[in-house]
């Protein structure tokens, strides 16, 4: 795989400026909500209408987005195969973007929307998933990785809310 | 923060004797989390930017040696 420099607020831009319908969700959707995690991909858990799939797979040709394939071929994301609740893990020119149907239980956009907060963003009005509900998600996910995070997530959560009574 | 956690008087800023201030019971760094609820989020994207950016520095750096 090629080494593209990383731009998160590249690949939202033109997620943006295409119309796409996402949630930020996973490391940056929790960086953005307030907790100090690192993280190397963008993670989005994408509407599944079928326009949205249409104007997704324009914003993805547009970032030169390819499955990160550990064969090395190129493989373009396609809107028809992006109707699942899978995990599609894309390279893009901007760096890693993981779209993904459902996440958690198997919660999707349409499961997610009333638990986000739409934040301002470098000029940019982007939906993010809440923390209590990225907290769930990475609770129902149940792997190690989503685990370690945890105490940092909550942690935040109670800062967040203690600052909110203030 | 109290006074008497204070090392000594010639302890620089944030040196405390008393180190579970700054952490939770599950060992959370608090002084991390309260500066990044202190910034906006356009800031909060910045900081991580910086940091992806820094470390790809450093490997890259480490590559050429």
């Amino acid at each position: 795989m090629s080494k593209p420099r990383t731009d998160f607020g590249a690949i939202l831009r033109t997620l943006v400026d295409s119309a796409v319908e996402f949630i930020v969700v996973g490391g940056v959707g929790a960086v953005l909500q307030g907790a100090p995690i690192t993280t190397f991909d963008l993670d989005i858990v994408h509407s599944r209408s079928p326009d949205n799939l249409h104007r997704l797979e324009r914003a993805l040709d547009a970032l030169n987005a390819c499955y990160r394939d550990l064969a090395g071929r190129i493989i373009r994301p396609r809107a028809a195969d992006l109707d699942t609740p899978g995990h599609h893990l894309l390279l893009t020119d901007f760096g890693p973007l993981d779209l993904l149907g459902a996440i958690g239980s198997g919660r999707t956009f349409g499961d997610l929307l009333s638990h986000t907060d739409e934040l301002e963003l470098a000029g940019m009005r982007v939906r993010v998933l809440d923390l209590e509900t990225l907290i769930q998600v990475k609770e129902e996910t149940g792997q190690l990785k989503d685990k370690a995070v945890l105490p940092i997530l909550r942690q935040a959560l109670s800062e967040k809310k203690k600052r909110l009574q203030q | 923060m109290a006074e008497d956690k204070v090392l000594s008087e010639t302890s620089p800023p944030g040196v405390f004797a008393d180190n579970a201030s700054f952490y939770s019971e599950e060992g959370v760094d608090l002084t991390l989390i309260r500066w990044v609820l202190s910034l906006t989020p356009t800031e909060r994207l910045e900081v991580l930017q910086d940091t992806v950016d820094s470390i790809a520095r450093l490997k890259g750096e480490q590559t050429e040696d």
